[in-house]
């Protein structure tokens, strides 16, 4: 994976099965996320570099902010998965071995007190 | 009546609270719940990315065992296990290809059959919200309730069918039952961070700000979950953000209390925010 520019693209396009030039920019997807605030693109910018073929979309944190809370997916009336577009770029990551967490990062203390849940959900979606 | 019961990994420690008012409250109104005989965690997580079936092996393996319970039914309640096991479910029984590929891997021969059930909807379904209100005491009168039901429960609208992904209504008819006023709460189906908070410590602080704030802005006096992520993002945060100092609770406890169940039984001791004002109601 080379992340250059529409093959970028051509990939998330075939791994979320979403097809990124249905996005009419309308922003729904924006208003509604949950990495509002924390994310230095949005959504819908998202959206946008893939319909331009951006190869920088990779190294964006974007994907890592996301929570696949899934309110971008049920708000888009294109009817566009984002939540699945976001995973495709988490997927093309860390088939390329990039991931942002890793078990050394956590401290003692919140290992003794958060659900095991959060573990397991954690690492399944941000480390390779 | 018994039911099949996944549990799952945090219920098993870390969420007992969850498990045992779910299981005593359910018993009282004469559901009893049985654990699955062999379960592994669900994967917690449902894979977005297409053909990812390594992803949903564990959520199908649980389902597979459960079938041959033959009851028909599968009971879980934390959010996170709901939702995987209910959309994988719904793979095997809508994709020819998830049913094939993951049959072949775990050699078994599970149709996705099975109804993956929340205790809300036993409560509505079974037991009945007409009969469930004849059964509580009168302790919960008036008190006002944010029902707080996160991003798992009811999004995607089509595979989850728990009601509209943004504005479900059974938590809000399940309060009402007890006697409790559901309070307006335009922050219920959102997002409190989730597991960003290994990750993304300041998205969690600001998403559990909002939902304080939500919650005390309509004038609730409690808030109640079946996550227990969600119910340790708000109560890890309480301290800096829930002013009014509302208690986080499982519905489950919440049903506990209605229908006049020992606290011992209900896990509510040693919490941040205590509900001791709300069980003082409760027992007037
Ligand atoms: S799924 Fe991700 S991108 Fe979509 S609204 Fe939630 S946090 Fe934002
Ligand atoms: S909601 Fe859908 S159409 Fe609108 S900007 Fe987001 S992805 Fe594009």
């Amino acid at each position: 994976m080379t992340g250059t520019g529409i093959e970028v693209t051509l990939k998330v396009r075939e791994i979320s099965g979403q097809n990124p030039f249905l996005c009419m920019q309308c922003g729904l997807c924006s208003a509604g996320c949950t990495g509002k605030g924390t994310m230095d693109m949005l959504p819908r910018q998202v959206m946008r570099l893939l319909q331009f073929g951006s190869g920088k979309l990779l190294d964006e944190r974007s994907m890592w902010i996301c929570t696949t809370c899934l309110t971008c997916t049920a708000r888009c009336p294109r009817g566009i998965d984002v939540a699945r577009v976001m995973e495709a770029l988490r997927a093309l990551n860390q088939r390329r071995g990039v991931s942002v967490l890793a078990p050394a990062d956590l401290g003692a203390e919140i290992l003794a007190d958060v659900p095991q849940m959060a573990l397991t959900s954690a690492f399944r979606k941000l480390s390779a | 009546m018994s039911i099949p019961y996944f549990p799952g990994c945090t219920l098993h420690v870390k969420a007992k609270a969850l498990d045992d008012s779910t299981r005593a409250a359910l018993a009282v109104l004469g559901l009893e719940l049985s654990g699955l005989p062999e379960w592994t965690c669900c994967g917690t997580v449902f894979p977005l990315a297409r053909n990812n079936y390594i992803g949903m092996v564990a959520s199908a393996r649980i389902l597979a065992n459960a079938a041959k319970q033959g009851d028909g039914r599968l009971v879980t309640v934390c959010s996170f296990c709901y939702h995987v096991l209910k959309r994988v479910n719904h793979a095997v029984r809508n994709s020819d290809e998830a049913r094939t590929k993951l049959n072949d891997y775990l050699e078994e021969d599970y149709d996705g059959q099975l109804r993956v059930l929340h205790p809300l909807e036993l409560l509505r379904d079974e037991v009945g919200f007409g009969a469930l209100r004849n059964r509580v005491g009168a302790g919960l009168k008036g008190t006002r309730v944010a029902c707080y039901y996160g991003c798992m429960l009811s999004r995607p609208a089509a595979e989850m069918d728990f009601g509209d992904p943004e504005d479900p209504a059974v938590m809000e008819k399940f309060v009402a039952a007890l006697g409790g006023e559901p309070a307006d709460f335009s922050w219920k189906t959102k997002c409190c961070g989730s597991y960003q908070v290994l990750n993304e410590q300041g998205l969690v602080a600001g998403r559990v700000k909002d939902i304080f704030q939500a919650a005390a802005a309509g004038g609730a006096q409690v808030i109640i979950t079946s996550c227990p992520l969600c119910q340790y993002n708000l109560e890890a945060h309480s301290e800096a953000d829930n002013h009014s100092r509302i208690p986080v609770l499982y519905f489950a406890q919440l049903l506990g209390i209605a229908l006049e169940i020992p606290i011992n039984k209900l896990g509510l001791a040693g919490r941040y925010a205590d509900p001791e004002a709300l069980l003082q109601g409760a027992r007037r």
